[in-house]
């Protein structure tokens, strides 16, 4: 018998939606170190996890939680780890061995103010982090969230697609999203007919190594160049093969708008609210919106850019977002308007306000 | 509701499950007390969350005839890491004349965090109601209601504040109202009111379905996000 039977309608924050996807997602241990806004997962995940033999512990610290996430994965666990604001910084160093040794790590970020413990409350600035952190090339998948629905349906593709493409998986969100509360639909994967992919074990598998099984040689260390390039290139290769079978993005009006709006996470609802109610006056405005922003839907954003005369990047950061769009539009010629708000959330009023500055031909 | 029935001083206490909608009912009773023209002291006891907490609403409450006992958000220090510190005036809260309407927050072990408030355990007026909200997955049974309000201390009658937010309909207030009021009864203890959200509330009139006072709730607390 499931978790859920049937649909089951529910009125939650963020946080306890993560919990409950991890909980029917068949997360087996979670593995944490308390950081506001993303408390309550642990909270809930405690509350859940006895009832339903599942397991919890809390480690010294961020780095210690990422450590014991990837050996809980080592032991052929669904594991995962939730964090914020300085414990991301810190769960980078583990999280680049977890890509090293492609181990499918899981690991739900509520972001919070920056830099350093800044606040606890809300930002859009751990989007570089996310993506890039680490002393490696950001061989990671990075899902951006901007709803609890979202935030459920997400976590539970995360352990999938961590698992069936062994890179470590993040899903990105907000102290926003942490603290809100908004129905959402609760379901078990099964019955709308999503298998979970099974795991195995990295080390410990029954047969004599090198007889019975190739060994399980697990390195995030070499010794010469030519040794970590191999690899790296294999690694690479794979992560780019992989990238087009699961960028996920969305958009809308995106034929010859005069301004295209490009938003991720909780800021897309304001700008998608600010689109369309301008979009309903007749005036040609649209959005795009990158849901992975590793891998980055860049054929996808090209082409709606390409349709567009200018446009307007929306973030509550100081251009983390903005360095992504550039990036991937490099050798496009189109202006490019921002609206960012480091630390602060943003009103859909907000970027009315400026789209019609831009529209007007008021701004630069 | 009618005036007579209201003992002299309300004396009420709201507590329940993580975003059971206590603070609202609070706040909702405190404007309905303080529309009657009666003396009203709305008290913020929650020592964890610092999201969706009175501070945000205290001046807007204030210009509305509540007094508020919270502190200024800038007054804060350590605001959502270290939890709150109880302001010292929350302590005396029940020597305020008239009513007062406590707010209790989720972390604090049910009705426990009343031993901070002095007079507290010798008050016989004062009442300790759960809001319950189906919704919520951990209350969404009789039996987890059962077992949640049991966890929470001493209790002296419920809540149905059922809800979806904005996608709530009459149906589900009523499939709370059932759940609750049977709840209740395996508890003896009574249900006290349905709160039903002021878009809703003309469809339903004075009692829900099975006679318990209807609350109209006109929602603050999305204004109160920090």
């Amino acid at each position: 018998m499931g978790i859920i039977e049937g649909e089951k309608k529910a009125f939650m924050t963020g946080n306890e939606a993560v919990a409950w996807a991890a909980l029917v997602a068949g997360a087996e241990i979670m593995y944490g170190y308390p950081i506001t806004p993303q408390n309550e997962i642990m909270q809930y995940w405690t509350r859940l996890a006895p009832k339903h033999g599942r397991k919890f512990l809390q480690t010294e610290d961020e780095l210690s939680a990422g450590f014991t996430t990837i050996g809980g994965v080592l032991t052929g666990k669904r594991a995962f780890t939730a964090t914020a604001g300085p414990g991301n910084v810190l769960m980078q160093e583990p999280m680049s061995m977890a890509e090293a040794m492609r181990i499918p790590t899981v690991v739900v970020v509520q972001q919070r103010g920056g830099p350093s413990t800044a606040t606890v409350i809300y930002s859009q600035q751990e989007v570089t982090l996310t993506c890039f952190g680490g002393n490696g090339e950001g061989l990671r998948v990075v899902y951006s969230t901007s709803s609890h629905q979202e935030l459920y349906d997400y976590t539970i593709k995360a352990f999938n697609t961590a698992w069936k493409y062994r890179f470590p998986t993040f899903v990105l969100a907000d102290g926003y999203q942490a603290k809100m509360r908004e129905s959402l639909v609760l379901y078990d994967p099964e019955e709308r007919g999503i298998e979970m992919v099974p795991t195995e074990p990295f080390v410990g598998k029954p047969g004599m190594p090198g007889e019975d099984r190739p060994p399980a040689h697990l390195r995030n260390t070499y010794n010469i160049e030519e040794e970590l390039e191999e690899v790296l290139k294999k690694d690479i290769q794979e992560y780019e093969q992989m990238a087009p079978e699961i960028i996920e993005y969305d958009e809308f009006n995106t034929d010859g708008a005069d301004v295209l709006v490009i938003a991720h996470g909780v800021v897309f609802r304001s700008a998608a609210m600010a689109v369309r109610k301008l979009a309903d006056e007749g005036l040609k405005v649209g959005y795009f919106r990158p849901i992975t922003l590793r891998p980055f839907p860049q054929e996808q954003l090209r082409q709606a850019a390409a349709k567009a005369k200018q446009l307007m990047v929306v973030e509550s950061a100081y251009g983390q977002l903005l360095k992504l769009v550039k990036d991937n539009l490099y050798g496009m010629d189109l202006p490019i308007h921002t609206h960012l708000r480091p630390g602060v959330g943003v009103t859909p009023e907000e970027v009315v306000a400026d789209l019609r500055t831009v529209l007007e031909g008021r701004e630069d | 509701m009618n005036p007579e029935e209201l003992p002299k001083r309300v004396l009420e206490a709201y507590i329940g499950e993580y975003a059971s909608g206590k603070s609202e009912n609070a706040v909702n009773r405190a404007l309905e007390l303080a529309r009657l023209g009666r003396k009203v002291t709305l008290v913020d006891l929650d020592l964890v969350e610092p999201c969706y907490t009175l501070r945000p609403l205290k001046r807007k409450l204030g210009e509305e005839g509540v007094t508020v006992l919270a502190w200024d958000t800038g007054e804060m220090i350590g605001l959502g890491e270290t939890g709150n510190i109880l302001k010292p005036e929350v302590r005396f809260c029940l020597r305020h004349p008239g009513d007062v309407i406590l707010d209790i927050g989720y972390g604090s072990f049910g009705a426990q965090v009343l031993n901070l408030v002095e007079g507290a355990a010798e008050e016989q007026e004062l009442k300790i109601y759960a809001v319950i909200n189906i919704a919520r997955p951990m209350t969404g049974t009789v039996a987890d209601i059962v077992d949640h309000v049991r966890s929470l201390g001493r209790v002296d009658g419920l809540i149905n504040n059922s809800h979806l937010g904005e996608d709530t309909d009459l149906d589900f207030i009523k499939q709370g109202a059932l759940i609750v009021k049977e709840a209740a009864a395996i508890l003896g203890l009574p249900v006290i009111a349905t709160s039903v959200m002021e878009e809703l509330a003309p469809s339903l009139g004075k009692t829900d379905w099975y006679g318990h006072p209807v609350r109209v709730i006109k929602r603050y607390l999305p204004q109160a996000f920090w």
